[in-house]
């Protein structure tokens, strides 16, 4: 208290113009300070993105400024015995201490083999950060970097259209498909503005039909809530596609012919059959041959058929896409995902229906297609085993729906400031960017980095294996054994998968340095603390992950920093000049803020910058030099909404796959780089088209009956809300979140009654908690709030994450997911199974 | 004279609790009272199961049972309706409590202001909490101190999904009355004769 006092500004009452972090995305924010104290934070009403509103989190964030358990300075444990639950006997030191402590550590590390340093960073804010790793030298991701969200989703949105996010339009469509997704009801992409389009949306007369296991706010505020068993999403976009093509022939051929590689002629071996000038070829029927895809003579565009040319037999990718999808009825797929056949057909009926083909409309002097029908899907959809066969399936509904990117339809989000990444590619397609984190990663055997990154050339960096690469160096053939554990604003002990697992590793490790604001399940790990600013306090120019909007915003302070903290970025840049790496790191940041735009304002490579400067260099290369910090301080944001041409279609006249040649070719040379190895390396999901096939966790298994399932709600998206203490309370009591959610006839077998102590077994761990019951949970599925996992202050949580594996026959080896269903039994606790 | 009021969108509410936050910080109210709020009701079985949010706070009630019953006129009506309370002239002895039909006060117990939300008191607890005074009731203000500034309440600015809407229930063609006029607007449970100014519209 006496620091803040005396920290005080003279200023006794006003309003700062900032942006908020209490999630990963970045809501307008107005933060009002009287005599020094934050006492309230409210949307900010110029913001266009969040249009004034704010979540709950987004109202709370002066309790984490002014928690308790905020690391206050730095700290260097005293108890060398490590453990959950063990008090590391924390004692304070100085900055120089501290740093000269964390960069003597690093130093040695990178002197003899920076691949020996992990880094876990979870900052998406300050996504730059996430390359200082790679600065150093140390290839590797020790947390969740979407192999249970996104890890499935954002290669296959990159490699359609660029984008990194997908939702669909809020302006002009009307028949809205949700399927394992919060997006404008309770998470995902910027939820206050999302939640306000949606619900403008829905008194419009918008249908919404959602598709969920557990009845979550999107299945409340639904036309139709539909059911289904977990993790089998994938079946019921293949039941429907099926009716669309084979029943209701409802979907949009010209689309496809005219927009997409779909009428492109495949070969034998998967890939395009080539003219002698080495171009993809479309069979014309017109003409009754096949042509050049740019052919000015194409009468027509063959979807079917089998044709030869020149002897070669090949086929339209179409073609190949309806032989598959053939014989995925929805009696079928039925079968699998517990959707009715009818139900099925209805929504396929329905959306095709809804979709207007051959419809167009005017928008800013353009004429587009209009297509208001869509599929919006996220984690829960394709977070799973084969989460990149999911996501391509569910991305196709659309495509077949001839949806993307047009008004009404299923439109790509970028990730920031950066945008789309437009250029094109071979054969008239969009060349596809699914390396939109971090430039791809080259093959090398064996590899450098623990989530064998090297070995993902489509995916994302799969922090779960790099567990089982600690503690299992001969299975991954490493070379070494890493030693140090660099963890920024992340918080592997309580996010990553396979808790059992995780410890082990934990405790491998020499020494843990935890960059952080409050005190949580890994920083109890660490050796040494190093502070950061709350997002109150700090400054940074961001835009992440922004539907509608476009435009850097300003973070800036709303007080001084109330305790001895130091920004992050200014902490990596430390360690780097200590360590002799700033040239290197100097360099990324140009390359990674787009400061490369503007030789003048390049970070020289031997000088150091603070945050503030890189900030004001980001936000006048962006711009200009009218658009300083200074100009940002005054007036908070660039947000604006991105208009017809920078939304829909904004590669008009390129194609996009329907089948997804790339990545069957990206198979094809990552067999050929294993070849002579003598290493066996699944490459299976690497296929241009979804089908159905049963991955780890599906098919009967008596001794695991049920699927669990976690979720998060619009007061825990992202869990680490949950040492707020209004949060906590929110969430103890609520419907969703007082215990795990049981439909009531399941529980009835189980002879479990509502409030009964529960045990959740898997395969890989085992959770207690209090059963919740509720006719709002699929009978198959026993469903798990993130509100619950926190152990935090003694509190024993119901940790869903323990019974989730971190092994390699649990993760898609196309895009890195992990199977996020896990298949268990539910006993009364303290009992052994019936 | 202005009768202020709110219409609350049961179409609209997602039940995010935004409301709940934003009038916890705004007021600093202790940790048990929660003047906005949101009830989940899930009726049905399953598959026809149907979830409902329901947001809630002091009805404001034209004829308000807690102001009458209140033995000190500590719990009084503004000329605008609101329906407030003077601390200063509570006795704490929860008459109005027992009155209210709709349960919208809350007793502040002796000690509980003592420690913070963190177990000790910080600097937002200290500025904030310095408005109240243990063994009184208190209650949802409509935000008073912000609508005699000209502003909407906390709660209602918050909203994601514009489910709270402010206005003037005396002014025929404000946004209130229209909203109450056209989607058939219902004051709860009205048999109680209370005439709440706080109306829930449902259809779309």
């Amino acid at each position: 208290m006496a620091t803040a006092l005396k920290r005080r500004e003279p200023e006794s009452d006003r309003w700062v113009q900032s942006v908020c972090k209490m999630c990963l995305h970045t809501c307008g924010i107005l933060v009002h300070v009287e005599n020094g104290v934050v006492t309230k934070i409210e949307g900010d009403p110029t913001n266009p993105d969040n249009l004034g509103k704010l979540c709950p989190k987004g109202n709370v964030g002066m309790l984490r400024l002014y928690d308790p358990k905020r690391v206050k300075a730095p700290m260097v444990r005293t108890n060398p015995e490590k453990g959950p639950g063990v008090d590391p006997g924390w004692k304070e030191i100085s900055w120089d201490e501290a740093m000269d402590l964390a960069a003597g550590k690093l130093k040695a590390i990178r002197e003899t083999d920076p691949r020996k340093l992990l880094v876990a960073s979870g900052d998406f804010n300050r996504i730059f950060n996430w390359a200082w790793p790679a600065a150093f030298g140390s290839p590797h991701f020790f947390s969740t970097v979407g192999q249970y969200c996104g890890a499935a989703y954002h290669p296959i949105n990159g490699i359609t259209d660029t984008s990194f996010a997908v939702v669909n339009d809020y302006e002009y469509c009307n028949y809205w498909l949700q399927i394992g997704s919060g997006d404008g009801f309770s998470s995902h992409l910027h939820l206050p503005g999302s939640a306000n389009r949606m619900a403008d949306a829905r008194m419009r007369g918008m249908r919404v039909v959602t598709v969920e296991p557990r009845m979550s706010p999107a299945a409340a505020k639904a036309d139709e809530w539909v059911p289904i068993r977990p993790g089998t999403d994938r079946a019921f976009a293949l039941g429907l596609m099926h009716s669309m093509v084979f029943e209701h022939e409802l979907y949009d051929r010209e689309f496809l012919k005219t927009r997409t590689n779909a009428p492109y002629l495949i070969g034998p071996d998967g890939s395009y059959a080539l003219s002698a000038d080495g171009k993809a070829m479309v069979w014309d029927p017109a003409g009754g041959k096949a042509r050049e895809w740019d052919d000015p003579e194409i009468g027509d565009f063959a979807l079917e058929g089998r044709y030869d040319v020149n002897g070669v037999p090949c086929a339209p990718g179409f073609q190949l896409f309806r032989e598959i999808v053939e014989d995925h009825t929805p009696e079928r797929m039925e079968e699998v995902c517990t959707v009715p056949a009818a139900t099925m057909r209805r929504l396929a009926r329905e959306l095709g229906e809804a979709a207007r083909f051959g419809e167009t409309i005017m928008l800013e002097g353009k004429e587009y297609p209009f297509r208001p029908a869509a599929v919006n899907y996220y984690r829960g959809a394709i977070a799973h085993a084969d989460g990149g066969l999911d996501s391509m399936a569910l991305k196709m509904l659309n495509t077949l729906l001839g949806n993307i990117d047009v008004p009404g339809g299923h439109l790509g989000v970028p990730l920031d400031i950066r945008g789309f990444f437009i250029e094109p590619g071979e054969h008239g397609m969009l060349k596809p960017n699914p390396h939109i984190l971090h430039p791809p990663v080259p093959f090398k055997f064996p590899a450098d980095s623990l989530q064998m990154m090297e070995w993902f050339p489509l995916g994302m960096d799969a922090g779960h294996i790099a567990v089982d690469a600690v503690l299992n160096p001969e299975r991954y053939r490493l070379e070494y054994v890493p030693e140090v554990l660099l963890t920024y604003h992340s918080n592997p002990v309580w996010n990553m998968p396979a808790q059992e697992k995780v410890r082990r590793a934990m405790a491998t490790f020499t020494y843990v340095i935890s960059i952080d604001v409050v005190i949580n399940e890994t920083t109890e790990w660490a050796d040494l603390i190093l502070p950061d600013h709350t997002y109150l306090e700090s400054t940074l120019a961001v835009s992440c992950e922004p539907p509608v909007v476009k435009g850097l915003s300003l973070r800036q302070p709303a007080i001084p920093p109330i305790h001895n903290t130091r920004d992050a970025t200014d902490i990596l840049i430390d360690i780097a000049d200590r360590c002799g790496f700033l040239d290197v790191w100097n360099g990324f940041l140009n390359f990674l803020l787009g400061i490369t735009a503007r030789e003048d304002l390049m970070l020289a490579p031997d000088r150091k910058y603070a945050n503030e400067d890189i900030m004001d260099r980001f936000c006048r290369a962006t711009y200009d030099d009218d658009h300083d910090l200074e100009w940002f301080k005054e007036h908070g944001h660039m947000v604006t909404k991105r208009n017809a041409a920078e939304t829909y279609l904004p590669y008009d006249g390129l194609r996009i796959p329907f089948y997804y040649e790339v990545i069957k070719t990206a198979g094809d040379e990552l067999r050929a780089q294993f070849a002579g190895t003598g290493y066996e390396w699944d490459t299976s999901n690497y296929v241009p088209l979804p089908f159905w096939k049963d991955g780890p966790i599906h098919g009967e298994d008596p001794d695991y009956p049920l699927y669990a399932i976690t979720f998060k709600t619009a007061e825990t998206n992202f869990a680490e809300n949950m040492s707020i203490p209004i949060i906590s309370k929110l969430t103890s009591g609520a419907a969703q979140t007082r215990g795990v959610l049981l439909n009531p006839v399941t529980a009835g077998r189980l002879g479990v009654a509502d409030g009964d102590p529960i045990a959740i077994v898997s395969r890989f761990g085992r959770v207690e908690g209090d059963a919740a019951l509720s006719e709002g949970v699929h009978p198959d599925t026993v469903a798990v709030s993130n509100a619950l996992t926190r152990s935090l202050g003694g509190k024993k949580g119901t940790h869903f994450n323990t019974l989730l594996p971190a092994e390699l026959e649990y993760t898609d080896n196309f895009s890195g997911a992990l199977e996020s269903v896990a298949r268990v039994r539910v006993e009364k606790a303290g009992k052994e199974a019936a | 004279m202005t009768r202020w009021g709110m219409v609350l969108d049961l179409a609209r509410c997602i039940g995010c609790n935004a409301c709940t936050v934003a009038c916890k910080i705004e007021n600093g109210t202790p940790p048990d009272a929660y003047w906005a709020r949101v009830y989940t009701e899930e009726t049905g079985t399953y598959p026809d199961t149907k979830t409902t949010y329901v947001p809630a706070l002091c009805n404001h009630c034209e004829d308000a049972p807690c102001v009458t019953v209140c033995p000190t006129k500590a719990s009084y009506k503004r000329d605008d309706g609101i329906v407030m309370i003077d601390q200063n002239l509570c006795i704490g002895c929860r008459a109005c409590m027992m009155a209210c039909p709709y349960s919208n006060r809350f007793y502040l117990r002796k000690g509980v202001l003592e420690t913070g939300y963190h177990g000790e008191r910080t600097d937002f607890e200290e500025l904030k909490w310095a408005l109240f005074q243990e063994g009184t009731v208190n209650k949802c203000t409509f935000c008073a101190h912000r609508v005699d500034e000209g502003l909407e309440p906390a709660c209602v600015i918050t909203c994601p999904t514009d489910a709270r809407i402010f206005g003037d229930l005396a002014d025929e063609d404000s946004n209130v009355s229209v909203l109450i006029r056209e989607r058939n607007g219902r004051q709860p449970s009205p048999e109680l004769g209370t005439n709440p100014s706080v109306y829930y519209v449902e259809e779309r």
